[in-house]
């Protein structure tokens, strides 16, 4: 749509509009009426908004919304592109189809913004591209806002029983069992994977027969550098931790803005489980073990993309 | 069975559940015998149900039940608002005393092979952590915050003891999801029927609310076939509030949450929740999604209406909602210009 062809049906849709008025006709009828003059792909946009604001519009059962995913996604792509600069590699080891469970290291303090763009990672480079449901903190969903646009992007409050009910409906599921301790590492310590948990995401694995598919990501580290932690806001917010960052909170709503570090993220060879049989979810010390292998294999990723990105700004 | 077909007893014969469900087991004929026990009469005559007046809260009800010799006792007699001759206060001593009453009265029933109660996935509460769908097993897994939760959560141990010591006899927890219908006068459907809705300001909970239909479907399937232990009534899939005052064309008013659970809970009064107003305000906040399966797979009865279309349904019945604007595309048009108005 070019920029006289627009003017030219705004300009008409006005002049239609005032016709429809001096009719008689009741204001937003004569609109609906004059909107023929307008592109098509300007009404066709009018109309999509006025049926999602009459209600039709589809959510899955966990209240996964691709349209309004769809509508946020070119914010994330810009961020992948030219924010950040992500180089995604390996990405075929990602499954096409059927279930997956993707365990990735977390970093980032602040907002973690490493699970946004394994999706987009996913949805940008795999030859059959797919929605991705991250398992997300629950503090999350205790806060206004954020806790329907995770939902509605397709993030799921963090439950084994989720993780579980997802993998079983063939999702592709994603989980981070560094948690908090992860994304509120030292900045000194911020290339080190955390403890990974109870092991329980090799647990629902096993019990699934999801293959597990290990995810490095190197530069979700730097966007907000973590100075020290303060306790007393953390409580005053109900927060897990609240980092001290360069610019948060001292600059306010300003100091959100991430830093455009330059990112890598690698998708390493997929762990099938499958041979243990889901009697093996049992087993403490298999869990432990096959967990602690992923955690390596994370962790020397890790460290390979870390020498291939070189500087991490530049 | 039972040669000669069923007895079966309903308590809180009056209320709604109740009524809905002596009637459709009067269609069964495999069901021999209803009665009914309230402290007042229906308000529609039922046929083929004997209504007997007596307070479940009294002891009088363990000289009475024997009498009527069921095959299966139906306890819907567990109240989650105020009705009529059953005032807010009171709440705690019917749901709470008055099932122990029953409990006991049970022991003394011979014949007795099954108990179904309606009660209620309060149990399971609402909040931000919670699994997406709960199962049967995950009660308690949360502190019971409201009255409302505490008085369920007493009242199911009672249950379970009682099952545990009657091996003999199976027992059915049914907890269900809110229902709604368009006749039903109850504090949700009130709620949804406001001319403006009052919400929480940036919460958009994942609500599962079951259809009249579907809710006396699935007491009457777990009369027919009860299993042991606790079973979810609930619909297939979610719908968000947002999109259910959407599809009811309700316009919103958004307040922010630490404001709304006052006026929520002060409106909860007056739409007559009673106590149950800090349930209502933490499910309008965080909702909650209820596993379906054991309905379906055990018990055997598959919900009509999923999530959505039990509200579309509703919708419907309670009249049309009116969209403010509709399609700008020119076919559309036409085919309105067409229609009389």
């Amino acid at each position: 749509m070019n920029a006289t062809e627009a003017a030219g049906g705004a300009a008409e849709f006005v002049q239609r509009l005032r016709a429809g008025v001096n009719d008689g006709l009741d204001p937003m009828e004569a609109a609906e009426r004059a909107a023929v003059a307008l592109p098509k792909r300007l009404r066709d946009a009018v109309d999509r908004m006025a049926s999602r604001l009459a209600g039709d519009y589809h959510e899955d059962e966990w209240g996964f919304d691709e349209e309004f995913a769809e509508a946020a996604y070119p914010l994330f792509e810009f961020l992948y592109d030219y924010w950040w600069r992500v180089e995604t590699t390996g990405v075929t080891n990602v499954p096409a189809h059927g279930r997956g469970l993707i365990v990735s290291n977390h970093s980032g303090s602040l907002f973690p913004f490493d699970a946004t763009m394994i999706g987009v990672g996913i949805m940008r480079e795999h030859p059959l591209p797919r929605w991705t449901r991250p398992l997300v903190l629950n503090w999350a969903f205790e806060l206004p806002f954020l806790s329907f646009f995770m939902r509605k992007v397709g993030g799921v409050p963090a439950s084994p029983f989720n993780a579980r009910r997802l993998l079983e409906q063939n999702h592709l599921v994603m989980v981070f069992p560094e948690g908090v301790k992860g994304t509120g590492k030292p900045f000194a310590d911020r290339y080190r994977l955390q403890r990974f948990g109870r092991g329980g995401f090799v647990e629902v694995a096993l019990r699934t027969g999801a293959p597990i598919i290990p995810a490095a990501v190197v530069g979700a580290e730097e966007i907000y550098p973590m100075l020290g932690q303060s306790r007393a806001l953390a409580r005053v917010a109900g927060a897990p931790f609240l980092p001290l960052t360069p610019t948060f909170p001292w600059l306010g709503p300003l100091g959100l803005i991430p830093l455009p570090s330059r990112w890598r993220i690698e998708f390493c060879d997929p762990v099938d489980l499958s041979e243990y049989g889901p009697e093996a979810a049992e087993d403490k010390a298999l869990l432990f073990d096959v967990s602690e292998r992923i955690r390596e294999t994370i962790q020397s990723a890790v460290y390979e993309n870390l020498v291939k990105r070189g500087s991490a700004f530049l | 069975m039972a040669a000669g077909g069923n007895r079966v007893v309903i308590t809180g014969v009056a209320s709604h559940w109740g009524s809905e469900l002596a009637r459709a087991l009067a269609r069964d004929p495999s069901v021999s015998y209803i009665a009914g026990v309230d402290v007042r009469p229906p308000e529609d005559d039922l046929e083929r149900t004997e209504f007997i007046e007596a307070d479940i809260r009294n002891p009088v009800i363990s000289r009475i039940l024997p009498g009527l010799d069921p095959d299966v006792l139906v306890h819907c007699g567990i109240v989650w608002y105020p009705e009529p001759d059953k005032p807010a206060r009171s709440l705690h001593d019917i749901n709470v005393i008055g099932t122990l009453q029953l409990l006991a009265a049970a022991e003394k029933c011979e014949r007795l092979r099954a108990v179904v109660a309606r009660g209620s996935a309060a149990i399971y509460g609402s909040e931000a952590a919670a699994p997406s769908f709960f199962t049967e097993d995950m009660a308690r897994r949360y502190p019971l915050k409201t009255r409302f939760q505490r008085d369920i959560g007493e009242l199911e141990s009672y249950f379970d003891n009682f099952a545990r010591r009657q091996g003999g006899i199976t027992c059915t927890m049914l907890r269900f999801q809110p229902e709604i219908g368009p006749g039903l006068d109850q504090p949700l459907v009130s709620y949804l029927n406001l001319p403006v809705v009052p919400t929480q300001l940036g919460f958009d909970p994942r609500l599962q609310l079951i259809h009249a239909e579907d809710a006396t479907g699935a007491l009457a399937a777990a009369v027919a076939n009860p299993v042991r232990g606790a079973v979810n009534v609930a619909p297939d899939g979610t719908i968000s509030l947002t999109k259910i005052l959407r599809l009811a064309g309700r316009p919103t008013l958004p307040i922010p949450h630490p404001v709304a659970a006052m006026l929520l809970g002060r409106l909860g009064r007056q739409l007559g929740a009673a106590d149950l107003y800090s349930d209502g305000v933490l499910l309008l906040r965080y909702g909650r999604g209820c596993d379906n399966r054991r309905l379906k797979e055990e018990v055997g009865y598959r919900p009509r209406f999923d999530a959505e279309a039990t509200v579309r349904d509703f919708v419907a019945k309670s009249g049309a909602s009116r969209r403010l604007v509709s399609s700008v595309h020119p076919g559309h048009l036409a085919r309105r210009a067409g229609s009389p108005l």
